[in-house]
């Protein structure tokens, strides 16, 4: 199952490559390098999927203190941290010649840089305490609130005068560029989450077995 | 605008490499793991053995002492201390009257 799930993950983004260099069109304003779209936004809307799912498995690990929940939030984090932390470094790399800045303090890229040191201080948290159970229930409580800036990365370019272009895909009416770019976007944002849940799901089972070896 | 080509392959290459860094991560950590639980019942197995065979030498010396006596006092003699008085009643153990009280 996770071998099957490996190979759609990899047929997935080999489709999206061949989307993204053969079938998108050069984009007028900015020229061939509008051609990060199609791998910044997709990792930063897989990592909101890794941090909801994170958030939800967190709360069933609250409620029912069930191991299970547990494994799959760590390995979501994980997963989730490294998507937001290419999200921001391909964001920068794109900013350069467009902004003709790596990085500004701008409402979009502040917000989101605070989920990314947020979520990677989760993983550190585990890291730190020795009791298991203990860095579990704390953990699960930082998953939860820390997820509470997603909807603030989000509409930060609304509520705030902001040099970070509004949504392409998630916004009111839905998409409004061509289908030439909107079906590379949305097959990169497909194998993006496939490739998440291909990763947390093999993350899932070592952790399993990493519990089981200790026990 | 001029196209970029470098920070198009600069974003992609980046990535590509993460995620392969990442994957070959797990692959190491599934790989060792694998290694330890392999090695852990391995040695196992080995204090089974090793177990097995000192208990094997600690039987080994009565078993030799025995035989050394059957040769000493032939088989007949060594049958006769390890009997039992015979039952009145033809049942195979002594007569409960006969039979020493249990100690505690």
């Amino acid at each position: 199952m996770v071998k099957t799930l490996g190979w759609v993950a990899a047929a997935a983004l080999a489709a999206g490559l061949v989307m993204a260099f053969g079938v998108a069109p050069r984009e007028v304003t900015q020229g061939n390098v509008q051609r990060i779209m199609y791998v910044h936004v997709p990792l930063i809307l897989a990592s909101y999927v890794a941090f909801v799912v994170l958030a939800l498995a967190s709360l069933v690990y609250l409620i029912r203190r069930d191991a299970g929940a547990d494994r799959l939030a760590h390995a979501s984090g994980e997963v989730g941290v490294m998507f937001v932390g290419l999200g921001i470094a391909t964001g920068s790399i794109w900013g350069k010649p467009t902004w003709g800045a790596w990085w500004t303090w701008d409402a979009r890229l502040t917000s989101v840089a605070i989920l990314f040191v947020m979520y990677l201080g989760y993983l550190l948290l585990r890291g730190t305490i020795d009791d298991p159970e203990r860095a579990a229930r704390y953990c699960a409580v930082l998953g939860i609130v820390a997820a509470l800036d997603i909807p603030l990365v989000h509409f930060s370019v609304y509520w705030w005068r902001t040099l970070h272009q509004p949504p392409s895909l998630m916004k009111p009416g839905g998409f409004t560029g061509s289908a030439s770019i909107l079906w590379p976007l949305l097959i990169n944002l497909l194998a993006f989450v496939v490739l998440y849940a291909y990763f947390v799901a093999r993350r899932v089972r070592l952790l399993r077995a990493e519990a089981e070896a200790a026990a | 605008m001029p196209d970029n080509w470098g920070f198009v392959a600069a974003a992609y290459g980046l990535t590509a490499a993460v995620l392969l860094i990442y994957w070959r991560r797990l692959a190491k950590k599934e790989r060792e793991l694998e290694r330890l639980t392999a090695g852990r019942s391995r040695s196992a197995e080995r204090s089974r053995d090793r177990l097995t065979a000192e208990q094997s030498r600690e039987r080994l010396p009565a078993e030799q002492s025995r035989e050394r006596l059957t040769a000493e006092r032939g088989p007949e003699r060594l049958t006769a201390e390890r009997s039992r008085e015979p039952s009145r009643t033809g049942h195979p153990r002594p007569d409960p009257d006969s039979r020493p009280p249990l100690q505690q």
